[in-house]
């Protein structure tokens, strides 16, 4: 695609007075174009399939091996120990989290899984920061409320005009 | 004022300027000039101000925690940084990548060298005050950002290039995306060449601004496509890691040096990017993407994840055990060539981890390019240099 | 007609009220502040996009962000105005309203329709280019008061860049006085109406060096070189803050309605084709909007053309391109005599 020949033309000359024609009509075009702006808080982007966003955990299932904490790249997976249960669980910790979803490729029961949900806010530090339980139950409730939010939901579709457009979904 | 803070310097009287960190075209960084009248007489680029101490951090962390520690150096350019640390660790622990693994590294490589380029280019565009060309720039690396999002299932940190292969296999459709991207994106390079290439404006800021010639390039170990602008026909992909031996491609190398030439080269990989992926797509092999020492490692219950194209990590990955050994070993990323030198004593965590980047090693054309050209040839010149402080302060 | 009633109403003369009325209310501050919020919403609406934008939106939904200036303007309003040790105070705090009230001046003279206009004069032009003269002094004296080096070298940037694009606005209007004979804009006007001839067909030279010495003297985007971001932050408007940087921001939107008033009455046939008062006001409006639509359009095309390179352009090609205008224009007024 880079022949000799091209390389070494590769900067005409222009005109000047067609060059800044030129500018000005592309600008004129775009005007007329639409934008390809994501309306984010009015409406949603579904993300793709598996998505990185917010680790989910399931109490559950979860044998208490430590294999997340181990690999937690920030050390946002902290070990604890629960009342009443013999095994470690682990806590998270949101604020730290890089939602390099690594925990959830080496959890070997499928406790840990990814979300969807990026976009959650905490109003103190102190908050984001969950023991085994709480996080269990923040998990089914991020999960519960993200499958109720009313903002009108779309997917990103690569679009040959504008680049990107945005087709709701049902 | 003024009278009042001349001084002497190299036989000049020289105003100083400050320009950072603090500026609305710095960066992370301060540039002192000095400047006699309109015309700068020396630069000091100033740079540290967001060093992160990444080659200590990983001495601290086991092999798979590094991986998500050094792409913050270029999170805009994440698979491509991390890349040759991980083939570095993998001849080490004596395992190579399977075929389709190494397309889809080769996949996402290129579609972060085009998000990186554009990034680049916008970034050129606004230090001319070219603020279409901005917007243009970052709206359209959108477009690959959501493509890398689809493959890996985040934006920016992908942390896709794992020991023994890579996270996630192809999605559906998302063949028919890119190719819809490609036709958007060449269709959008026409405009580029229009609005900003041959905008009389344009080329009147940059044509014969910061020349570098090719002998100074080579001496002064210029990097990237601030090197192949000046002529040198030099890219690591030649070495042909990942798949890239495989492909039929020929490095965009430009003759002037000047900054016009700078952003001719990134426009130009744009275009030999997205044809490298039509290639590695069309010549996609079918097969595993993890390697099968570590893939049959995996409890039996979570084999189902790799029949759905996603991978499961054995638990003994975290405490992989690299041979002792040195290695060196290198790629290109969007800014230049990033080159890792890796010292393993055989234990968990790495011994040294030295890092070159590649706009560590570009951040001499500061000092080297703008003596000779007046103030608004600054902004100019470190647009068109597609210069990132997070890497090159490391 | 109105305008004698009024003045019969309130006991004072005519000319009285013409003179109150015109730099005030129409086409003064008035209709200016609503013109200059509306144009910057404008701006950024186009250039947003040509960037495949949206631009401001959500301080007001249902107006596509129309009320974003409004909020903008509050917030400048309510900010504490610093004014840092180093300053000369008096010409730090005096620079921004002097350069505003001389650049309000000119439409005493500028005439908004037929009929409406504070005074008229035989020398209007040279009046309003007076005017809009002063202003680089003091915007020069800002550079120097704020005791900073970006807005020093802003001021010189200034000085260097009046100097090579006055000239040139004045060689275009010159050229346009010879072909009409006068130097009032109304006599300007009543010419072309009367000739059916608008200036821009007559004289296209001029009307290009008065749009591209219009685009320097406002600081619009290929010009913009005294505000130059990238280099010199904001030029010599770096140090305000508050109400006081809200007025700098103001001053070149200011320059570009006064000056794109006279490219209308100059080139674009003023009033024409109509003589009743409102309308004609209206049509003046309309056309210098367009005007001033278009210069902020280039903001999304162009980026900052450099010092040397517009100096370069202004004095090697304009300069000379000004005398060919200016023979353009005699030989048109002696076609038309």
């Amino acid at each position: 695609m880079t022949n000799k020949e091209e390389r070494d033309n590769h900067r005409p000359s222009i005109n000047p007075v067609l060059a800044h024609l030129e500018a000005i009509a592309t600008g004129i075009k775009w005007l007329t174009r639409k934008p390809m702006t994501l309306m984010y808080p009015d409406m949603e982007e579904k993300k793709p399939e598996y998505f990185r966003g917010f680790i989910i955990f399931n109490y559950n299932k979860c044998i208490g091996c430590s294999l997340c904490a181990q690999i937690c790249p920030p050390r946002a997976i902290h070990m604890y120990r629960v009342p009443g249960d013999k095994r470690i669980r682990p806590g998270y910790d949101a604020g730290r989290c890089i939602h390099c979803g690594l925990c959830t490729d080496i959890c070997p029961t499928d406790a840990l899984d990814v979300s969807p949900v990026h976009d959650e806010v905490f109003e103190q530090i102190g908050s984001m920061d969950f023991d085994p339980v709480e996080w269990h139950i923040i998990s089914k409730k991020l999960v519960e409320e993200h499958a109720k939010r009313k903002r009108k939901l779309v997917i990103t579709r690569v679009d040959e005009e504008v680049g990107l457009r945005y087709e709701p979904v049902e | 004022m003024i009278g009042r803070e001349l001084g002497q310097r190299d036989g000049y009287r020289v105003v100083e300027l400050y320009i950072g960190p603090q500026h609305p075209a710095s960066g992370h960084m301060r540039l002192v000039v000095y400047l006699d009248g309109d015309i700068i007489v020396r630069v000091d680029p100033d740079i540290g101000y967001v060093h992160r101490t990444m080659e200590k951090l990983s001495e601290i962390r086991e092999y798979v925690r590094v991986i998500s520690l050094i792409e913050r150096m270029t999170i805009i350019d994440s698979c491509n940084i991390t890349l040759p640390f991980v083939e570095a660790v993998e001849k080490l622990l004596g395992i190579e990548a399977p075929p389709r693994a190494k397309y889809l590294r080769t996949i996402l490589c290129e579609i972060n060298r085009i998000s990186s380029h554009l990034y680049g280019l916008g970034i050129g565009g606004i230090f001319l005050n070219h603020s279409t060309m901005f917007m243009w720039g970052f709206g359209d690396r959108e477009v690959f950002v959501h493509l890398a999002s689809l493959l890996t299932g985040a934006r920016l940190t992908h942390t896709y290039n794992i020991f023994g292969g890579v996270r996630r296999d192809l999605p559906q459709g998302f063949k028919d995306e890119f190719l819809k991207a490609k036709r958007y994106m060449l269709r959008k390079l026409k405009d580029y060449d229009k609005m900003f290439f041959n905008n009389p404006v344009i080329r009147g800021r940059l044509e014969n601004v910061g020349v570098l010639p090719k002998d100074k390039a080579i001496a002064y170990g210029i990097t990237g496509p601030n090197l192949r602008a000046s002529g040198v026909r030099y890219d690591a992909r030649l070495l042909g890691y990942a798949a890239y031996s495989e492909l039929d491609f020929e490095p965009v190398v430009g003759k002037y040096g000047d900054g016009l030439e700078r952003v001719w080269v990134r426009l130009r990989e744009i275009e030999m990017s997205l044809d490298l992926i039509e290639q590695a797509l069309k010549q996609l092999p079918d097969g595993p993407i993890f390697h099968e020492r570590y893939a049959k490692m995996v409890p039996p219950a979570m084999k189902k994840w790799f029949e759905k194209g996603r991978v499961k990590l054995p638990g003994g990955y975290v405490r992989l055990r690299p041979r002792k050994g040195e290695i060196f070993s290198r790629g290109e990323m969007g800014h230049g060539e990033v080159t890792y030198y890796l010292v393993s004593d055989g234990g968990m965590m790495p011994y040294r981890l030295r890092i070159v980047t590649p706009s560590a090693r570009n951040a001499i054309m500061f000092s080297i390019l703008p003596p000779g050209n007046t103030l608004m040839d600054l902004p100019a010149i470190y647009g068109s240099m597609d210069y990132f402080p997070p890497e090159a302060d490391r | 007609m109105v305008l004698v009633e009024l003045a019969k109403i309130l006991h004072v003369p005519v000319w009285a009220l013409r003179g109150f009325l015109a730099p005030l209310v129409y086409p003064g501050l008035a209709v200016l502040l609503g013109t200059v919020l509306f144009l910057i919403w404008a701006e950024r609406k186009m250039a947003a996009r040509v960037q495949q934008r949206v631009g401001p939106y959500y301080v007001s939904p249902k107006l596509h962000g129309a009320l974003q200036l409004i909020a903008d303007g509050a917030r400048f309003a309510l900010q504490e105005i610093i004014v840092h040790i180093e300053t000369d105070r008096l010409m730090f705090i005096l620079g921004p309203i002097l350069t505003f009230t001389f650049l309000t001046l000119p439409f005493t003279v500028l005439p908004g329709g037929p009929g409406i206009y504070g005074f008229r004069s035989d020398f209007s032009m040279v009046i309003v280019y007076a005017l809009l003269t002063l202003s680089p002094i003091t915007v020069i004296l800002m550079g120097w008061a704020s005791s900073n080096k970006f807005a020093m070298i802003g001021g010189g940037r200034e000085a260097l860049l009046t100097v090579s694009g006055e000239i040139t606005l004045a060689l275009a209007m010159l050229s346009v006085a010879a072909m009409y004979g006068t130097l009032d804009f109304v006599t300007a006007v009543e010419k072309q109406m009367h000739t059916g001839i608008i200036g821009l067909v007559s004289n296209p030279i001029a009307a290009l060096l008065f749009f591209l010495a219009m685009l320097l003297l406002t600081d619009r985007v290929p010009f913009d070189i005294v505000l130059g971001e990238q280099e010199i932050v904001q030029g010599p408007y770096t140090e305000y803050s508050g109400v006081l940087y809200a007025l700098t921001m103001a001053i070149d939107y200011v320059k570009l309605y006064a000056l794109s008033l006279a490219f209308t009455l100059l080139f674009l046939g003023g009033w024409a084709p109509f003589t009743t008062p409102l309308l004609g006001a209206i049509s003046v409006y309309i056309k210098s909007l367009i005007v001033m639509l278009f210069s902020v359009f280039l903001r999304a095309v162009y980026g900052r053309m450099k010092l040397d390179q517009a100096m370069n352009f202004f004095w090697a090609r304009l300069f000379p391109l000004g005398f060919v205008a200016l023979a353009l224009g005699v030989f048109v007024h002696v076609i038309y005599a």
